[in-house]
């Protein structure tokens, strides 16, 4: 998944330097807040571990091939978001310089691509909730295939978008999604087949190793960040294979009357009702409004990719969070009131 | 995997420039050429130029830097062969074969992989790890990093070799496929990782024994001197002429 120089444009690798630069920055204040050596020197030992796994190849089932670990979410999970970004951040930095393997303006969208998803998103949202400080196999199992697949979708729709506004390419950004997101679901699960493999292995040998960091302070955030990640994925992704088929209502109203919709009864209230929502409905049928010349969007009638539908589910998705949160925090408020005035 | 000896044996002073101009010229240069736009091949093919200069006046072997330019990577064909497929407009014809822009863009694609990799690879050729991270202490990365990069350069090469010894040990021991399926495979890595993190207590307790005070850096940060300036200047400037000449105003 490495990008290489010839794909992006100098605005894009320069946007993405700049992000992965403060990442970085931020990474080493918060890791140089405990002044240990040893730390340093297993950072170091363990990105060139990363090198060195690379090279140990194995079967992957099924398919013949042979396949080696990529190491973001292990590494992750040894060393803590912060460290394993930097150290991450060096290996793609001496695997382009030194190996020519992604390209030197391209590096700041490789690092983003493949150390902050792993590290800052899958590991801490994903991971840590669902393994929590268990060894038990099963929840090791569960958290690394999760957080592998979801750190590498996340990578690879981010290289569609990059490579996308960039410009270069001529592949449709439809079809170059559904070329990258099947095969980089497939590279997930074996990631999180390896990784779960390996850290099953040292929990049973050296679970030293795995216990080195601490437990997270406050999980009460925890539960509504994941909740925001599926919504996003939900909405911004799989609403685009969602059934253009009539649902329930439409169905037994066009098995009635012939139509799906009925039509309103022509009043006054009803027309002026009707301007009202069509003025402040922003995305109309789930999509972008439509143009002058009755076209709707730039998506491929093909491609069931759709930005308008991703944009309306993202949207949506984020409204009825900040909702539902809002009258949570309400009647929580309200709870709390009465339960002062009965003290 | 011990160190390349194309490594070893460096024309370190190959470069009329010092450690951070260097790294700010290759900087400058593949910005120039990824700045090129996507049906403009004469440009790429003239910023070729530049690397291949690099490679005769410095001596480095033209065949090692092929070998490894020829393994292209497979998502820079892709992208190349998806605008071969997508863009399939005539521009022009020659020799009676009619040229589509799709085929500008991806030869465009590849020129422009080439010619980056090549500029990389001839630097990684030229210039010592360790000068490399001069370089990045001279233009203010933070010490963490740059010692961290350093630290993965040095035991890379120790934990390959160790990596190659075991699964030479398992492939000998491995019949047809069997041994070679992810569950052993996963272990032969996670005992690399346990034999990894004990070596690194051990390089902590040596280098702490030594004085190691979290950084490697053993110099006084590099001066920016006039005939680093000039060299900047002079290639800039070359970079800049390439540009107007093949480059045409919109």
């Amino acid at each position: 998944m490495h990008m290489s120089d010839a794909l992006i444009s100098p605005a894009v690798g320069g946007a993405f330097w700049a992000v992965s630069g403060g990442l970085i920055a931020w990474s080493i204040k918060k890791s140089s807040l405990d002044q240990d050596g040893r730390k340093t020197a297993l950072m170091g030992v363990l990105g060139a571990f990363v090198f060195a796994a690379q090279m140990i190849n194995f079967t992957i089932p099924g398919t013949g091939s042979s396949g080696h670990l990529g190491g973001g979410l292990l590494l992750t999970v040894l060393l803590g978001p912060h460290r394993a970004f930097i150290a991450l951040a060096s290996v793609l930095v001496i695997q382009s310089l030194f190996f020519a393997d992604g390209g030197l303006l391209a590096l700041g969208c490789n690092i983003f691509n493949l150390a902050f998803f792993p590290a800052f998103l899958a590991y801490p949202f994903l991971y840590r909730t669902i393994a929590g400080n268990s060894l038990s196999p099963a929840r090791l199992g569960a958290a690394s295939m999760t957080a592998a697949t979801a750190g590498l979708l996340m990578g690879a729709c981010f290289v569609v978008l990059q490579t996308t506004v960039s410009g270069i390419s001529e592949l449709p950004f439809g079809t170059f999604m559904l070329f990258m997101l099947p095969i980089h679901f497939a590279i997930g699960i074996v990631e999180g087949l390896v990784t779960w493999a390996v850290v099953a292995f040292v929990a049973a040998t050296e679970p030293s190793l795995l216990t080195m960091q601490k437990k997270p302070e406050n999980k009460r955030f925890l539960t509504p960040a994941v909740f925001i990640l599926m919504a996003l994925v939900t909405g911004g992704t799989l609403a685009w294979f969602a059934s253009s088929h009539p649902d329930g209502l439409e169905w037994s109203m066009a098995r009635v009357s012939g139509r799906e919709e009925i039509e309103g009864r022509h009043e006054p209230v009803h027309g002026m009702l009707s301007s009202i929502q069509e003025k402040i409905a922003f995305l109309p049928d789930y999509g972008f409004r439509s143009t002058g010349d009755g076209t709707s969007d730039s998506s491929d009638p093909v491609s069931p990719v759709n930005p308008g539908t991703s944009v309306s589910g993202i949207a949506g998705s984020l409204m009825v969070l900040v909702l539902a949160g809002a009258i949570g925090l309400f009647t929580g408020a309200g709870r709390r009131k009465t339960e002062k005035t009965g003290e | 995997m011990s160190e390349p000896k194309h490594h070893a044996n460096r024309p370190e002073h190959a470069l009329p420039a010092g450690n951070r101009a260097s790294l700010g010229i290759l900087a400058i240069f593949i910005i120039f050429v990824v700045a090129v736009p996507k049906n403009n091949l004469p440009a790429v093919i003239a910023y070729g130029a530049f690397p291949l200069f690099v490679i005769t006046a410095s001596r480095i072997s033209l065949r090692l830097i092929m070998n490894r330019l020829l393994v292209i990577s497979p998502f820079v064909l892709f992208m190349a062969a998806g605008n071969l497929y997508f863009d399939r407009q005539p521009i022009f014809d020659a020799w009676n074969v009619s040229v589509t822009g799709g085929m500008i863009s991806a030869g465009v694609i590849a020129a422009k992989s080439f010619v980056t990799i090549s500029a990389l690879l001839v630097y990684s050729h030229s210039v010592p790890f360790h000068r490399f991270g001069n370089a990045l202490r001279a233009w203010g990365v933070p010490e963490l990093f740059a010692t961290q990069l350093q630290l993965v350069y040095r035991y890379s090469f120790m934990l390959g070799d160790e990596a190659r010894s075991l699964q030479k040990a398992r492939d000998l021991r491995s019949f047809g496929h069997k041994g070679k399926d992810i569950r052993t495979t996963a272990q032969l890595i996670g005992s690399l990782l346990v034999r990894s993190s004990l070596r690194a207590e051990k390089i902590y307790m040596a280098m702490s024994a030594r004085g190691f005070g979290n950084s490697l850096a053993s110099h006084q940060k590099e001066p920016f001197t006039m005939r680093d300036a000039i060299t900047v200047l002079l290639t800039t400037t070359g970079f800049l002429t390439v540009w107007i000449v093949f480059v045409p105003k919109p």
